[in-house]
C-alpha cells in the first residue's frame, strides 16, 4: 500500500476532497504514525496538483482547534467551555434528546442541519441522516447554499444538473467568457487554471465579466468588463437583444434543440412589456457601456466554439436563477451547447457532480435513507420540500415556529458538517435562534464558532484518518482516500458515529451487516474501477477517454434518439414547469428582475455600497480558516474602491466598520482599484468573533447578509447593501 | 555546473501554493520566515489595471551579496551545483552580526526566525530532493506549472533569456540565477 523510502517513513497517497472545488492527489509522508510532509501528484500529466489548502494538510490534521474527545458544555452557550465525556454518554444524550422531542412534540420538532463538508462516498452526512431517519425522521433544510440558482436553472432548462464539460475541453474553445468565475481562488475543478493558462497561450481570447478584478481576471483576461452585482441578467438579455436585432443567433440550432425562443424574443424586443432590452437599457442598470455589451454579444455569437463559463457567485443573488437561465439561453442562441469547445453555461462549478456523468454520486457508499416525514421526493433539493425549511429561513423558523407559519415548533437540533453560524445569512438572527433551542448536538472536526453553542459535541475524524472514495472534479477520475494515521484522540469517522448513534436510538438495521470495506468495494464496482487494490495503492483511477467529455454531445449529434430530459425533450427557454409553479418573480422565460438590495433599492440611500462576499483563496467556505500557514499569507480585509474610500476619508489599512440594519463587522480595509466604485468585497467564511459589544471583529460576512431567498431558492450572499465608515476609537 | 529557477509570471495566479508547500516540506513554522515569497504588483486605475504576481526565493547568485557580507564566512556557494548554502553552525546569529547578509541581499532572501539571536536560513533549492531525482517542492507544487528548476544553461535553452519581470530587477553585481517569462505591463510600454 505504500512506497518504502526509509525504514520507518512511508509515502501514502490520498485525495484531498475538501470543499474547495477540486479533488487533488496528495502523497503523504508518514513516520511513526505521524504525518511529516506532503507532496502532490508527480506522475504523468495531467497531474492532479493540490492547491495551498491541500498542502496545509499537516496543520489541518494537527490543528489546535481539532476536537479530540466527545464534549459536554459546562459554560454558557457560546462561551466555549466544555468537559470531556465518553462516546457512550455523548451518543446516549443525543439519542435521549431526540426521543424526548419526538415523543413530546413529534419528529418535526427535531431539526437536523447539515452541509457537505469533505466530499467522500462513505463518511458523509448520510450516516447521521440514516440513523435519524430510521429512528423516525426530522425536520431539515432544502436548497443548495452555493449554487441553488444554477441547479434550478439547469434542472428546468436542460432537465439535468449534469451540464459541464471536462476542463480539458477549454483547450478547444476560441473564446472563453468567464462570468463571475474566479477559479484562481475557487479552483473550479483541479487543473482549471492550468487549462486556462494553456488556452490563453494558444491564442484563445478570454473575457472576464466581474465586479472584481479577480486573480483570474488579472491572469487570464484579455478584457475585463466590470458590472454591478446582481444585474447580470440585464446584461445577458441585452446581449440577446443585440444578437436578435442583428440576426446573429443560430436559428437552426434554436429551432432544432429548444422551445420557447419566440416568447423570450418578444420579451427581449419589448413586445411583452413595452421595454426593448437594448444595450442602453442595460447600461443604465449594469454600468457596462452599451458598446461593450454590443461587442461582447457579437463576439459570443460569432466566435465559435465559445465557452461561457457561468460562475455561481452571480447566482447567489436576489433573483439568481434568472442569471443562470439567461446564460443558458445565450449558450443555446449561439449554438454552443453540446459541442467541443463550447459550454452549456449552466454553472461552472459542479462540486459533488464533478463535471462528469459518474455512475455514482457523493455519498454513494451509503445512499440517502428516506426521511419518514418527507412529503415530496427529495430530488436533490431543486425545489421546496415541505415540511423542510429553506436554509436561509431556519433561524426564523426556530424563533417563530408554527406561529410564524412554519410546520413545527423546533425544540432541539443536531448539526452535522455545518458551520451553521458562520455559513448562513444573518448571523445575529442565527445567534438568537441558537439561544432559543433547548438542546444542540454538533458533529464537527474543529472547534468552530458554531460548536461553541453545542450542548454535546461529537468529534469526527478527517479524511486521512479513515478510508473513503472521492469523485474527481473537472475531469473523470476517482481518488482513493487511504487511512494514513489513526483517528486523533477519540475522534471517529462518520459512519462509526452513525452506527453508535443508531444503536442508542434503538435502530436495528443501520448497516445490514455490511462493513465499510464492503461498501467501498461496492462503490468501486459501481464506478467500474477494474482493480480495487491497485486503485487503493495508486490513490487514483482515471476513467479512460479519448477526448474530453462534453455535456449534451449526444443530444446535439442525434436529437431524435437522445432527447433532453425535460418534459418537451428540448432545451426549455420557456418552461411550463416553472410557469405552473405560479410564483411571483419566477417567470417561465428568463427575465431581469430588479434585485432587492441592489443599486436601485430605496435602502441604498442609507446603505449605498453593494457588498459581494467572494470565496477566498485561502479558505473553502469556512474550512481552513485557522491554519496558520494559510492565515499569514493573505489577510482578511474588506476591499474598497479608491474613490469610495476617498469619499469616506479612508486610507489603505484603516480599520473600518461595515454595517447595515442586520449587523456590523470591523476589519482592516484594502483600498484598491481592483473593484468597481460602489462595490465592496468581503470574503465569506471568516469565523465570527464578537467583541464585548457583540460586534464581529473577524470580518465574518454573514453578519451583513439577508436571511431571505429568491423565488427559486437562491441564496442572496451577493445581494447586500451596506455602509462603510472609518472606525473612530474614542 | 549551476542550478537555477525559472518563473513564468504570465501563468502565476497568486495562489501561494508554492509558499505553503515550501513551509511544509522544510518544516517552517508560521511566522517571519519565508524561504519563498509571492508578491503582488498592481498598477493603474480603475478600470485600466495591471496586476502581476512574482514568486521568488533565493536566486543562488553568481556573486552572492550575502556571502560577501557575512563576517564569519558561514555562507558558501557550492562548486558542484552553484547552490548557495548557509552553515548554521558557523552563523553567529542576527543579533551578533546585525543581520548583514539580509541587509546585503537585494532580494531579501536571507530569513530570520523570531527566536533570540536567530541563525540565518533560506532556500536551499531543495538540495536533498535533487539526489532523489526530484525538483524543488515549489516547482512540483505549482498548479499552473509556472515554475521550473534545473541546470541554468538548459533553462535558458528551454525558456529564453529574460532576466527581468514585473517586480524583479536583475542586479549585475550579484547575477541571480533565475530566468523569467515576464508579464508585460501596458503602463511600461
Amino acid at each position: 500500500m505504500s512506497d518504502q523510502t526509509t525504514d520507518s517513513e512511508k509515502i501514502i497517497p490520498t485525495t484531498c476532497a475538501s470543499h474547495c472545488g477540486g479533488t487533488c492527489l496528495l502523497k503523504v509522508h508518514v513516520k511513526d504514525r505521524v504525518i511529516t510532509r506532503t507532496e502532490t501528484d508527480d506522475g504523468e500529466e495531467p497531474q492532479l496538483r493540490a492547491c495551498l489548502r491541500g498542502r496545509a494538510l499537516r496543520q489541518r490534521v494537527y490543528s489546535e482547534d481539532r476536537i479530540l474527545y466527545p464534549l459536554k458544555r459546562i459554560g454558557m452557550r457560546g462561551e466555549g467551555k466544555f468537559e470531556r465525556i465518553s462516546w457512550d454518554e455523548a451518543t446516549e444524550k443525543v439519542a435521549f434528546e431526540y426521543k424526548r422531542v419526538k415523543d413530546a412534540h413529534g419528529a418535526l420538532s427535531f431539526l437536523y442541519l447539515s452541509l457537505a463538508g469533505d466530499l467522500g462516498s462513505l463518511h458523509t452526512v448520510n450516516s447521521l441522516t440514516r440513523a435519524l431517519s430510521l429512528a423516525g425522521g426530522f425536520s431539515s433544510w432544502w436548497a443548495a447554499t452555493s449554487f441553488h440558482g444554477g441547479m434550478f436553472a439547469s434542472h428546468y432548462t436542460y432537465g439535468t444538473v449534469y451540464c459541464s464539460n471536462e476542463r480539458a475541453d477549454l483547450l478547444n474553445s476560441r473564446l472563453i467568457i468567464m462570468w463571475g468565475w474566479n477559479p484562481a481562488a475557487t479552483i473550479g475543478g483541479t487543473n482549471t487554471s492550468w487549462y486556462l493558462a494553456q488556452a490563453k497561450e494558444q491564442g484563445t481570447k478570454i473575457i472576464v465579466v466581474d465586479p472584481v478584478y479577480t486573480d483570474s481576471a488579472a491572469t487570464f483576461a484579455d478584457e475585463w468588463i466590470p458590472m454591478l452585482p446582481g444585474t447580470d441578467a440585464a446584461m445577458l438579455i441585452a446581449m440577446a437583444y443585440v444578437m436578435i436585432t442583428e440576426s446573429l443567433q443560430d436559428q437552426k440550432f434554436i429551432d432544432t434543440y429548444s422551445i420557447g425562443f419566440e416568447k423570450f424574443k418578444d420579451y427581449v424586443l419589448g413586445k411583452e412589456d413595452g421595454t426593448p432590452k437594448t444595450p442602453s437599457w442595460a447600461e443604465a442598470i449594469t454600468k457596462v457601456p452599451a458598446l461593450t455589451i454590443e461587442n461582447l454579444a457579437r463576439e459570443y455569437a460569432t466566435e465559435k466554439p465559445a465557452a461561457f463559463m457561468a460562475g455561481i457567485g452571480p447566482g447567489r443573488t436576489a433573483y439568481g436563477e434568472q442569471y443562470h437561465r439567461a446564460a443558458i439561453t445565450l449558450a443555446t442562441m449561439t449554438g454552443n451547447v453540446g459541442i467541443p469547445g463550447g459550454d452549456a453555461a449552466a454553472r461552472a462549478w459542479e462540486s459533488v457532480l464533478g463535471g462528469y456523468p459518474y455512475p455514482i454520486f457523493f455519498g454513494a457508499a451509503l445512499p440517502p435513507t428516506p426521511n419518514p416525514v418527507d412529503s415530496t421526493e427529495p430530488a436533490f433539493m431543486f425545489h421546496e420540500n415541505y415540511p423542510h425549511i429553506h436554509y436561509t429561513k431556519v433561524a426564523d423558523a426556530i424563533l417563530k415556529g408554527k406561529e410564524g407559519g412554519y410546520p413545527a415548533d423546533y425544540k432541539s437540533a443536531f448539526f452535522v458538517n455545518t458551520n451553521y453560524l458562520v455559513s448562513l445569512p444573518n448571523i445575529n438572527k442565527i445567534l438568537k435562534a441558537l439561544h432559543k433551542l433547548e438542546f444542540i448536538a454538533i458533529l464537527e472536526q474543529f472547534m468552530t464558532p458554531t460548536v461553541k453553542y453545542a450542548d454535546i459535541v461529537l468529534p469526527s475524524s478527517t479524511y486521512v484518518e479513515r478510508e473513503d472514495i472521492a469523485i474527481g472534479v473537472g475531469a473523470g477520475y476517482y481518488g482513493f482516500q487511504n487511512k494514513i494515521i489513526d483517528p486523533r484522540g477519540e475522534s471517529k469517522p462518520h459512519n462509526d458515529i452513525g452506527k453508535l448513534l443508531a444503536e442508542k436510538l434503538g435502530v436495528e438495521d443501520y448497516d445490514n451487516n455490511e462493513s465499510d470495506e464492503d461498501r467501498l468495494r461496492m462503490v468501486a464496482e459501481l464506478a467500474q474501477i477494474p482493480d480495487y487494490d491497485a486503485f487503493k495503492k495508486k490513490g487514483i483511477y482515471r476513467i479512460p477517454r479519448d477526448e474530453p467529455y462534453v455535456a449534451f454531445k449526444e443530444q446535439i449529434e442525434d436529437p431524435e434518439n437522445n432527447p433532453f430530459l425535460t418534459p418537451s425533450g428540448k432545451i426549455e427557454i420557456f418552461s411550463k414547469q416553472i410557469e405552473e409553479m405560479g410564483k411571483d418573480n419566477l417567470p417561465p422565460i428568463p427575465k431581469y428582475i430588479e434585485p432587492w438590495e441592489g443599486p436601485n433599492d430605496p435602502l441604498a440611500k442609507r446603505y449605498p455600497i453593494q457588498l459581494v462576499t467572494n470565496h477566498f483563496k485561502r479558505r473553502a467556505n469556512a474550512q481552513f480558516e485557522t491554519m496558520p500557514w494559510l492565515r499569514e499569507l493573505v489577510p482578511q480585509v474588506l476591499t474598497l474602491n479608491a474613490a469610495d474610500a476617498k469619499a469616506r476619508d479612508i486610507v489603505n489599512g484603516d480599520m473600518v466598520r461595515v454595517f447595515n440594519d442586520r449587523g456590523e463587522t470591523i476589519l482592516p480595509v484594502e483600498v484598491t482599484h481592483r473593484i468597481m466604485p460602489g462595490v465592496a468585497n468581503l470574503p465569506q467564511g471568516a469565523w465570527y468573533e464578537p467583541d464585548k459589544k457583540g460586534i464581529d471583529r473577524s470580518g465574518s460576512a454573514n453578519v451583513l447578509t439577508k436571511d431571505a431567498h429568491s423565488p427559486a431558492g437562491s441564496f442572496p450572499y451577493n445581494s447586500v447593501l451596506v455602509q462603510i465608515g472609518k472606525l473612530v476609537t474614542v | 555546473m549551476q542550478l537555477g529557477f525559472y518563473f513564468d509570471q504570465t501563468r502565476c495566479v497568486g495562489c501561494y501554493t508554492c509558499c505553503v508547500a515550501c513551509k511544509d516540506w522544510h518544516d517552517i513554522s508560521p511566522g517571519p520566515v519565508h524561504w519563498r515569497k509571492v508578491t503582488c504588483i498592481e498598477k493603474g486605475e480603475f478600470p485600466t489595471l495591471f496586476v502581476a504576481y512574482l514568486s521568488t526565493s533565493c536566486h543562488h547568485c553568481e556573486t552572492p551579496a550575502c556571502a560577501k557580507a557575512c563576517p564569519v564566512e558561514a555562507i558558501e556557494k557550492r562548486e558542484a551545483d552553484g547552490i548557495v548554502l548557509v552553515n548554521q553552525e558557523t552563523c553567529v546569529g542576527s543579533e551578533v552580526c546585525g543581520g548583514l547578509c539580509k541587509e546585503a541581499c537585494p532580494y531579501d532572501a536571507p530569513q530570520y526566525g523570531d527566536e533570540e539571536n536567530a541563525k540565518m536560513q533560506k532556500c536551499d533549492l531543495c538540495l536533498e530532493r535533487w539526489s532523489e531525482g526530484k525538483k524543488p517542492i515549489c516547482v512540483e507544487s505549482c498548479p499552473t506549472r509556472a515554475m521550473d528548476a534545473g541546470l541554468f544553461d538548459e533553462l535558458k535553452t528551454k525558456y529564453g533569456e529574460a532576466i527581468e519581470a514585473a517586480g524583479h530587477n536583475y542586479f549585475t553585481e550579484v547575477a541571480p540565477y533565475i530566468i523569467l517569462k515576464p508579464k508585460v505591463s501596458p503602463f511600461d510600454i
